[in-house]
This record gives structure tokens, C-alpha cells and sequence, in this order.
């Protein structure tokens, strides 16, 4: 189904953040007395606000993390080097680039998506086919791809999974970044040449797992300035976060009874350990190479609250997390399972509470 | 008269500047510091003309509690400015807060800690409000980088803030209420000259509430609490250096990055700033990294960018810090920032941070004037080589067995722990196993000693209490390295160094639970093993330390080994001996340590029993259960109860499942490694074996050959007579092991014999005349 832009904002799954956020946007405008670097929507100070929050202007907090990741990112944004956003998955890299580029340049929609299969024409521009037989090369039968538009029009681009594309097809943007110019051979004359208006310039993502996969080459790696995106730090938090995304999952889901805080306290920190690799007693062990990101801590816990339920009409207890996390942390691989297995067969006794020797005992509900 | 209450942080340089310029205006009686009181007497030595930083080392010692600590003054200090500034202006200085060794400073290494990093509620709470990432951070972006105009309203606004909400311990209020009593004592001595009080900023408005209700009264100067009888102890000036006061961490820590502060005291934000780039860029360089001019125009830009959406005028610590991460780091970090998270740097740190924070922290070294009393340590030192007779020239040949000259050694190995030049080991043992009785020493007294000693002096009071804080600086810093931790354990069995802090037991802890290897922890959990049963020599059996570091090592040896996996794989010697000494821990210390002998029995069945375990580990895990099994009548498959039931463990049944010719040998050696007498004492194993060694093919029996006989390697010769003399008895045959062992063939004769006989086999085959 095409949808129809002008339909109404709640009837679209999930509107991009401009649209979410469109009253934040508008009350940090007006309130916005800073000067704005060039081409910008908003100052450094109020896209600032605008992701850290700002309680006084009802501004709510949309990232969790250091705010000084985020000057970092906006100064970054300012200058003429492009910002690369890296980390291991589900750190919330790509919905940081969405509010970074609603916050500069009002607009979080020019975003390519890297993978195997990107090309070029999906980078910078193609051709409407019939147009380009019928009239030859011209400004008409140009089809703008997202740097083109978003070099032509001064606005932020967004290239999500950099490193899944090929790396030939990555160092397209080396003119774009360094010269700010982006050339169209076919056409001639001034319109050959597309120069960034101010406001340009580009986020990309790229996730740590990948890394090797395809790597950048260094002279793109120049152009950019790198920020890691970290898992939260601390549990309380990341706790908070699970306990709350996961509440509102289950009560979409048609559960009526709250998630038990203990057991999701078991459940994070099972998380935290086995994506850290260190124990909270300090002892290190081998990281799962499954992700275990809150993201995916808060769909085990959704998932424990309705085994819990429908299953037994409660809210879902230290065995439903073992049932959960085979799905979750050992997916297909043999040796997660057997990480897994080693975890709560040895680290799991030495700690106080019910829940902890619950889980210990399911040990035996894991698959294999 | 009025008494200006100057709240502070310590080391702090925007605060160091306003206590100086206040004493400058004010000229007032008396200038009153947070700082212990028992030196007063003494101040005279503090102002003799040292190198910054400098110490006030106070130590304490009483039948249940032994306690070090510092209070560091380096040049941005305010206590230090408050010093200098009332002598110029000709004020009385008092310290006014309780000695050191006082309960309430029990368990503070740091005097000059943050206080209020004990309320963390309050902290996190202002540093979310502010947007800033901690309260380092927090610190710079108020003052020191702000302007200084209204420095003194700031600094109490945000002080009553963080004080309002917390609930101040008994230890504060107990040092607080005394404070409050050399104040009132102060202003009445001073009559109508006015009176400043410098302390830490979160006593500030507990002081300023206790003088606003006190009337002035007679002038009475607080006595000075006197030590409990019996205890020993007392406060010296120290050296100390930029690095010891960065590493304090979690409640001892302060001020953070004491050489970027020098720096902004002596050549203010700027200069610190630019300081910093050109500490990091060279450092760098010289460290082969690149570092461009485009980088550092980068990060200059970025710099400069970060401080005005901050609001700083220039730009201040972390905004050349987050410049210089973002133009100089090109790829992804593995820990986050160690500014952002303040905390000690993280191992994995990318290796451009870890210079940008050893440029940060500074390298300066402080250095007493020579006229200060030299530190207690000295005296006791000197004392302790008199009473030894270690004191002179000497070549000497202990013998530890004696108890004279036991005691002479632990004198000795102390000395040396402390780095004191002129004491030479040339021999003696080196590791807790093997039987050396005999040390050799060479002592040459040089003029180097005694500035060592001084140095050495920030450690302790005591030769003892000096080498027992080396000892635990570098049991903290082996982090994974159990090699060096062994060291450190056997070097503190060597010096006589038993009672070790809780603290240092849990680094020591961390240490073995962070230990990635088999091989060396096994060797350790061996030597501490030994050590701990059979510790005469140097009065460890038993000791706590060790215990603990057993318990720890036993955990940490069944954890990796159920991490190791990925099927066939030679034997490796390391690991095998490392389960072994897991099951000596077991059989030795189960009861006294409170190991957990089920749940290693677990582990054990679950290696046993996994085809994806390499076999030498499969064998040990086999016979790790099998010598710790729980049996009832002696060994179990003794000739007599062979038909006894074993449960899931059947030797006989494990032995045939797991001869395989490419790993028979490998899976034996684990079980030989782990299990040599039960497999010795059980006749059917050994009969087992016979038939299925004989069983294996020509080809097969060499493929196995080079394994098997590493596996019988772990027989000494006396036991493979045994076994010899039983095959030999299973078989009919007559003679004895020894004759067997001795066959006296040349072993390339007995090859071509069995060639031949192969050939013979293979011809008569061909023939059809053997099937």
C-alpha cells in the first residue's frame, strides 16, 4: 500500500522523528536565541537540548547516554568532517542519527541504507529511463538519490550500515565529504556540478560486528569523525529503561500483571554480564557473539511476561527467563548455548537471592 | 569579628586562587585549614622549601586496627596557598580538623577524598540537571574555567546545594563539630582582626551553622585528641608524585589530572589548554602514532566548537580532551572514554587515550628539602638492619631452616621489596616448590640509601607496613598477570608478610577471577597449594590470604576449563596439571576453605561427557571425578569390589568408550595425570588396557604410540614396574616388571622386527594362506 504523506501522523507505524517530535521542534525554535551554524534548523545549544532533554521547555530526554557524546557529534556536524556513529548493535546508533538529523536540518528522511546490494545510483542519482532515451541527459531525467538532494538542498544525509556496502561503492562520498562538490558527467555546463550548500553534511552508522566485513578504507575513515556509541552504563538505568519499554509491550500485549522487578533485575544483569563478559563479582568470561543489547533485553523480557501469563496467569519467573534466553542469546549457534549453559551452571550460585537460585536450578530447561 | 568560611575542593586551583587573594585582603589573626590537627606543632616543616607534592603521611597501629593515609599538597592546593599566604601576611596557621588516625577517618587512605562523592544522589542529580557527563565535568564547567567575578557565591550556592540534601554520616559530623571548635577558639583569640577558615566545601555550612549559634566565649584552644594506649603511630612529611594522586579511585579520589592543573595554575586555561595538545601531540609522535597538522587543526576547531555550546569561555579540560578524541581516534573504542565515565583508565583503552591520560596525569615527582626530620621509616629501617646485624658490608649464606637466620632474611627480602639499593639476592628459592633451604646475599651499603628510604618512606611507617603496601600496589597491579601474582604471594611468604587489607585480598581476588589461561594458574593454585599446606619455612600453612586465593583459583580453574572446547587436540601438560591441582585443593582444603566439591564434581561429568572437550581434558575430567568421588570402603574398584556400584562413574566402561588410536593416548594422559592410583590400584583397568593395546592394528599402534607414551610418562618408573608385572601376571607369563621395562632391545630393532613380521603377514595374506 502507497501510503498518502498527507494522511494523518498516527496512522503511519512510526513517523520519523521530525513528525514525532514536531511540537519539541517548534517550541526549541522559538525559544532558540543562539546563533545556528549555516544551513541549520536549530542552534548547537537547542539540537543539544532537543536529544539530551531539557525539563524547563518540556523537552523530553531521547538518548541515554553521555551528553558529552552529543556535543561532540553536533560540533562534529558543524565542521567539514562527516560523523561516524559506531558500536555493537542495538545501542540505538541509527536512532541517534535520526534525531541528530531532525535536530539540524528539521528533516531525517534522507537516508540510505547500506547492504551488499547498494549501488551508486542509490547513493547519488539514476536516471528516469524513458526521459533519458526520449530527451537525453538533462536536469529532467535526473532522479536525485539522497546525496544529491541532500548536498543540493544543504540538509543532513543519513548512510545507515556503512560497512555492509562494498567499500568501491563507500568511497563515492570521498568528493562529496573533502571537495564539498559532487559532479554529473552526463550533463554539461554549471549544471554538471553540484556544490554543497551549508547546512551538508553526513551521519553514517556502522556496527562493530561488522567490522571486517567490509572496512573503510582510510582515506574515507579521514573524513569522518568516529564516536562509539556505548551500551548503558549503569544497571539501574538500563534496568529502569527495561522495566518500563517491557510494562508497555505487555500491556499492548493484553497482560495485566506488571513485570516482577526481580526477576528483570536478574534478567538485565544476565544481559549486562554476558555483553560485557565480566561478572559482577569482576570474574571475565568469554562474550556471547550473539547481541545482547537492551533492545534486546527488553523482547526477552516482553516475551517472559507472556509465558508467565498465558501460561500460568503470572508475571513470569526465573525459568521463563531460561526459556527466553536460549531464543535470544543462543539463536543458532551451539557454542552461545554452550556459553550460556556454563553461566548459569557456575556463575550463577555464588549470588543472593531467590531469583538467582531459581535460574540456576532452571539450567536444565536449556535446549540440547 | 567576622570569620569568612572559604569553602573548597580540594586541589583545586580556581579555589586555591580565591583562599590566597582572600587572606591577601583580608590580612586577618588566624587562618584555620582542614588538615590534622597533631601536626600544628610542626607546621614549621612544611614551609621548609620542597619540591611539590608533598605528603603528610600518618599512620596508626593498635591491637585491632592498622590504618595509613595522606593528605597530598601539591602547589594549586587552597590548604598549600593557605599556608604560604598566611605566612606572608604574617597570620597564624592552625590545622583544625582530627589526626588521622582518629576512627572517624577509619578506612580513608586520602584525607583530601571528595567528600561529597559519598552522596551520590545529590551529584548525579546536579550533573543531569547541568547536562554534563560527571562531576569532574561539573567542576570545570562551574569554576574552573568560569569566570572568577562571583567565584565565591558560586562555590557556596553549590556547596549548600550538595550539602542540603545529603544526610551527613556520624565520621563528618564528629570532624565537623570539632572543627566548629577551633573556630569558636580562633575568633575569640582574634579579638577584632578577622579570621578565615578554609575547609572542604561540604563541611562549609555545617561550620557556618555552628558559628552563627555559638556566642564568643573565653579563648579555648581544642586539645588535640591523644592516641588510645598502646597504639603507635604519628604524621611525617612524604615526597609524593603526580601518579599516586591520580590513583586514587572510587571514595579516596579527588581532583583528577594533577599535571593538567599544574598546568592551568601556572599558565591559566589557555596555556593549560594548549599545554595539553602539545603534551599529547608529542607523546604521540614519539610513540610513532600520527598525528597530523590537519588532526590537530581538527581537533583545535572542535575544541574551540565544544567550549561555546557548553558556555565556556575557553576551552577547558574535557573540551580539548573530546576535540583531540574526535580528530585522533579513527575507529571504534572498546571502553568509553575514561573522562566521561571518571574512573581509572579501563584495560582495552584505545592506546591515543591512553596517552592523552598519562599526559593528563603529569609526571612530576615532589622532593622533601633536606633539612626535613627524615620519615619514620628511616629510623625503624635503620633499627631493624642494627638489630639484624645486616647493617655493614656483608656476603652472607643463610640457612632458613634456622630460626636466626630466618628472621635475618625477612629483614632482607623487606629491604628489598622497598627497592633500597646496596641488597643483593645472588641465590635462594625462587618459587614455593622446589626444596632450596639456602639463601645468598650480597649487602654493600651505598649513599644511595637513604634517598630511597625517604621515598620509600610514603609507604609506611614501619619496614614492615612499608613492604606490605609494596607488596599491595603490586598485587593491584597485576590485573590478570597470576605469574606476577604468584610473585607477589611468594615474595610476601618471603618477607614474613601475613596480615594482608581486605582491599588488597580483593584485588588479589579479581585478579585470579579475571586469570585467562590454564597453564599459569594451575601453576599458581599449585605453589600457593604447597605453600599453604606445608608453609613451616616461612609460617604460611593455613593463612588466610593463601586460603582465600585458593578458593578463588579453584573457581576460576573450573570456569575456564569448561570454557575449552573444539575437539581433538594434543594433550597440553598446563591444563591437565592445572585440574590436578584443583583436585589436591579439593582433597586437601574442602572443608577448611569451604570449597564446593558437587558442584566441581558437576563440572567434571559435564567436560567428561562432552565430545566437543579436547580428550586430554576428557581423561582428567574422567579421572578428576574419579579420585574425588565420594566412596565409602577405600578406593573404589579396589580387586576385591569390582562388582560395587559406581553410579554413572564405570572406569571400565569409560576407558573402552574413549579408546579411540588417534586419542587414547591423550585422553589417557589426563586420566593418568588426575587419577595415577586409582588406575593403578584397579586390575581390570589395567587388564583393559592390555587388551586394548594389543587390539590395535600395526598402523594404529603407531598413529597412537607417541601419545600413549606420554601418557605413561606420568607413572614414575616404580608403578609402570607394577603395571608391567601385572600384564605380565594376566598374561601367564612369568618374570617381573623390571625385566620387562629393561628389555635392553634396541628399540630400531624391535621396529624392523615388527616391519618384518607385518611384511611376513601382509606376503601370507596375499597368498590366501591366512585369512
Amino acid at each position: 500500500m502507497i501510503v498518502d504523506v498527507t494522511e494523518p501522523a498516527d496512522s503511519v507505524q512510526r513517523p520519523p522523528a521530525e513528525v514525532r517530535f514536531a511540537d519539541e521542534l517548534a517550541r526549541l525554535r522559538a525559544a532558540d536565541t543562539a546563533a545556528r551554524p549555516p544551513g541549520w534548523h536549530l542552534s548547537v545549544q537547542a539540537a543539544r537540548r532537543f536529544v539530551v532533554g531539557d525539563p524547563a521547555l518540556g523537552v523530553s530526554q531521547k538518548f541515554v547516554g553521555d551528553p558529552s557524546l552529543i556535543d561532540r557529534a553536533l560540533i562534529t556536524l558543524a565542521t567539514s568532517r562527516g560523523l561516524m556513529l559506531v558500536g555493537e548493535p542495538g545501542t540505538a546508533k541509527s536512532l541517534l542519527s535520526e534525531l541528530l538529523a531532525a535536530a539540524v536540518s528539521g528533516d531525517s528522511t534522507l537516508t540510505i541504507q547500506g547492504g551488499a546490494a547498494t549501488t551508486e545510483d542509490q547513493i547519488r542519482y539514476s536516471w528516469n529511463y524513458a526521459l533519458l532515451v526520449a530527451e537525453g541527459p538533462s536536469t529532467r531525467s535526473l532522479v536525485p538519490a539522497p546525496l544529491l538532494r541532500g548536498m543540493g538542498e544543504g540538509r543532513t544525509v543519513r548512510f545507515e550500515e556503512i560497512t555492509r556496502c562494498p567499500l568501491e561503492v563507500q568511497d563515492c562520498l570521498l568528493s562529496p565529504l573533502s571537495d564539498r562538490v559532487l559532479t554529473i558527467p552526463e550533463l554539461t555546463g554549471a549544471e554538471a556540478m553540484v556544490f554543497a550548500r551549508d547546512g551538508f553534511n553526513i551521519i553514517a552508522t556502522a556496527n562493530t560486528r561488522d567490522r571486517g566485513v567490509n572496512d573503510m578504507s582510510s582515506a574515507l575513515k579521514r573524513r569522518f569523525n568516529f564516536e562509539t556509541v556505548f551500551p548503558i552504563a549503569d544497571l539501574r538505568t538500563e534496568l529502569a529503561l527495561v522495566t518500563d519499554e517491557a510494562a508497555k509491550l505487555l500491556r499492548r500485549s493484553g497482560v495485566t500483571a506488571e513485570p516482577r522487578r526481580d526477576v528483570l533485575e536478574v534478567l538485565v544483569t544476565t544481559f549486562r554480564e554476558l555483553r560485557t563478559g565480566e561478572t559482577a563479582r569482576g570474574d571475565s568470561m568469554d562474550r556471547l557473539s550473539a547481541v545482547m543489547s537492551t533492545a534486546e533485553a527488553v523482547s526477552v523480557a516482553h516475551a517472559v511476561g507472556l509465558r508467565g501469563w498465558f501460561l500460568r496467569g503470572e508475571a513470569g519467573t526465573a525459568e521463563d527467563v531460561v526459556a527466553c534466553l536460549a531464543g535470544t542469546a543462543a539463536k543458532d549457534s551451539p557454542e552461545d548455548l554452550a556459553k550460556l549453559r556454563r553461566y548459569l551452571a557456575q556463575q550463577v550460585t555464588w549470588r543472593d537471592g531467590d531469583q538467582w537460585q531459581a535460574l540456576h536450578r532452571a539450567r536444565h530447561l536449556l535446549p540440547g | 569579628m567576622p570569620v569568612t568560611f572559604i569553602g573548597v575542593r580540594h586541589h583545586s586551583p580556581a579555589c586555591a586562587r580565591l583562599v590566597a587573594d582572600t587572606i591577601d585582603t583580608l590580612r586577618p589573626a588566624y587562618v584555620l585549614i582542614e588538615g590534622p590537627a597533631d601536626f600544628n606543632p610542626r607546621l614549621d616543616e612544611l614551609r621548609l622549601g620542597h619540591d611539590l607534592p608533598v605528603a603528610i603521611f600518618s599512620s596508626y597501629r593498635d591491637d585491632d586496627r592498622r590504618h595509613a593515609s595522606w593528605a597530598p599538597l601539591c602547589d594549586y592546593s587552597p590548604e598549600w596557598t593557605a599556608l604560604t599566604q598566611a605566612a606572608r601576611v604574617g597570620a597564624e596557621s592552625r590545622f583544625i580538623d582530627l589526626p588521622a588516625w582518629h576512627p572517624a577517618f577509619a578506612g580513608r587512605t586520602n584525607r583530601y577524598a571528595d567528600a561529597e562523592l559519598r552522596y551520590a544522589d545529590v551529584m548525579t542529580r546536579l550533573c543531569r540537571s547541568f547536562g554534563v557527563d560527571n562531576v569532574d565535568a561539573l567542576w570545570d564547567h562551574l569554576f574552573e574555567i568560569a569566570p572568577t567575578d562571583d567565584l565565591p557565591i558560586r562555590l557556596n550556592t553549590y556547596f549548600d546545594l550538595v550539602r542540603g540534601d545529603a544526610d551527613p554520616g556520624e565520621t563528618d559530623q564528629a570532624r565537623e563539630s570539632y572543627m566548629a571548635s577551633w573556630v569558636a577558639a580562633a575568633e575569640a583569640a582574634a579579638g577584632d582582626r578577622p579570621v578565615v577558615v578554609v575547609t572542604g566545601g561540604f563541611h562549609r555550612p555545617a561550620l557556618v551553622a555552628a558559628h552563627n549559634v555559638s556566642a564568643i566565649g573565653d579563648v579555648v584552644w581544642p586539645a588535640v585528641p591523644a592516641m588510645p594506649d598502646g597504639a603507635i603511630g604519628g604524621s611525617f612529611l612524604v615526597p609524593y608524585s603526580f601518579r599516586r594522586l591520580d590513583a586514587f579511585d572510587g571514595y579516596q579520589s579527588g581532583m583528577p589530572s594533577p599535571g593538567y592543573y599544574q598546568e592551568l595554575w601556572e599558565s591559566g586555561v589557555d596555556g593549560a589548554a594548549r599545554h595539553l595538545v602539545e603534551a599529547v601531540a608529542t607523546r604521540l609522535r614519539e610513540r610513532k602514532q600520527p598525528v597530523s597538522t590537519a588532526d590537530l587543526i581538527a581537533a583545535h576547531a572542535t575544541a574551540d566548537g565544544l567550549a561555546a555550546v557548553r558556555g565556556h569561555l575557553r576551552p577547558g579540560r574535557t573540551d580539548v580532551l573530546d576535540g583531540l578524541a574526535s580528530a585522533l581516534v579513527n575507529e571504534a573504542l572498546d571502553v568509553p572514554l575514561p573522562w566521561s565515565s571518571r574512573g581509572m583508565l579501563g584495560a582495552g583503552s584505545h592506546p591515543v587515550v591512553v596517552e592523552m591520560v598519562a599526559a593528563l596525569s603529569g609526571t612530576r615527582v615532589g622532593r622533601l628539602h633536606p633539612a626535613t626530620p627524615a620519615p619514620p621509616l628511616v629510623h625503624d629501617l635503620d633499627a631493624e638492619l642494627a638489630r639484624a646485624d645486616l647493617d655493614g658490608s656483608a656476603d652472607l649464606d643463610l640457612d632458613l631452616t634456622r630460626q636466626p637466620d630466618r628472621r635475618r632474611s625477612r629483614v632482607l627480602h623487606r629491604v628489598r621489596l622497598l627497592g633500597v639499593p646496596g641488597f643483593r639476592r645472588d641465590s635462594g628459592p625462587a618459587t614455593g616448590l622446589e626444596p632450596v633451604l639456602r639463601e645468598r646475599w650480597t649487602l654493600r651499603p651505598t649513599a644511595e640509601r637513604l634517598t630511597a628510604v625517604i621515598e620509600a618512606g610514603a609507604y609506611g611507617a614501619t619496614l614492615l607496613d612499608a613492604a606490605a603496601a609494596v607488596l599491595a600496589d603490586r598485587a593491584t597491579q597485576a590485573g590478570r598477570d597470576v605469574d606476577a601474582l604468584a610473585t607477589v604471594l611468594f615474595d610476601a611468604a618471603q618477607a614474613g608478610i601475613t596480615d594482608i587489607s581486605a582491599r588488597t585480598l580483593s584485588d588479589i581476588e579479581a585478579s585470579v577471577g579475571s586469570a585467562p589461561d590454564l597453564g599459569p594458574l594451575g601453576r599458581m593454585l599449585a605453589v600457593v597449594l604447597t605453600m599453604w599446606r606445608h608453609g613451616h619455612l616461612f609460617d604460611t600453612t593455613h593463612s588466610t590470604t593463601l586460603g582465600t586465593v585458593i578458593a578463588a583459583a579453584v573457581r576460576r580453574v573450573l570456569w575456564l576449563a569448561e570454557g575449552i572446547r573444539g575437539g581433538d587436540a594434543p594433550a597440553d601438560p598446563g591444563r591437565i596439571a592445572a585440574l590436578a591441582a584443583c583436585r589436591d585443593a579439593l582433597h586437601h582444603a574442602e572443608h577448611q576453605l569451604a570449597l564446593d566439591r558437587p558442584a566441581a564434581l558437576e563440572v567434571a561429568a559435564r567436560l567428561a561427557a562432552d565430545d566437543d572437550v579436547p580428550p586430554d581434558l576428557r581423561g582428567a575430567a574422567f579421572g578428576f571425578r574419579w579420585a574425588l568421588a565420594p566412596s565409602d570402603n577405600g578406593l573404589p574398584g579396589d580387586a576385591g569390589d569390582r562388582g560395587r556400584s559406581e553410579g554413572t562413574l564405570d572406569p571400565v566402561r569409560a576407558v573402552r568408550g574413549a579408546f579411540v588410536p588417534r586419542s587414547a593416548g591423550d585422553w589417557l594422559a589426563g586420566l593418568f595425570a588426575l587419577a595415577r592410583e586409582e588406575v593403578l590400584h584397579h586390575a581390570e583397568v589395567v587388564g583393559l588396557l592390555d587388551e586394548l593395546m594389543s587390539g590395535l592394528s600395526a598402523e594404529d599402534f603407531l598413529v597412537a604410540l607417541p601419545a600413549l607414551r606420554q601418557a605413561f610418562e606420568y607413572f614414575p618408573p616404580r608403578e609402570r614396574e607394577t603395571i608391567a608385572g601385572r600384564v605380565l601376571a594376566r598374561r601367564g607369563l612369568g618374570g617381573t616388571g623390571r625385566q620387562l621395562l629393561r628389555g635392553g632391545l634396541d628399540p630400531a630393532v624391535v621396529a624392523a622386527g615388527m616391519l618384518l613380521d607385518d611384511l611376513v603377514d601382509a606376503a601370507l595374506r596375499r597368498e590366501g594362506l591366512i585369512a
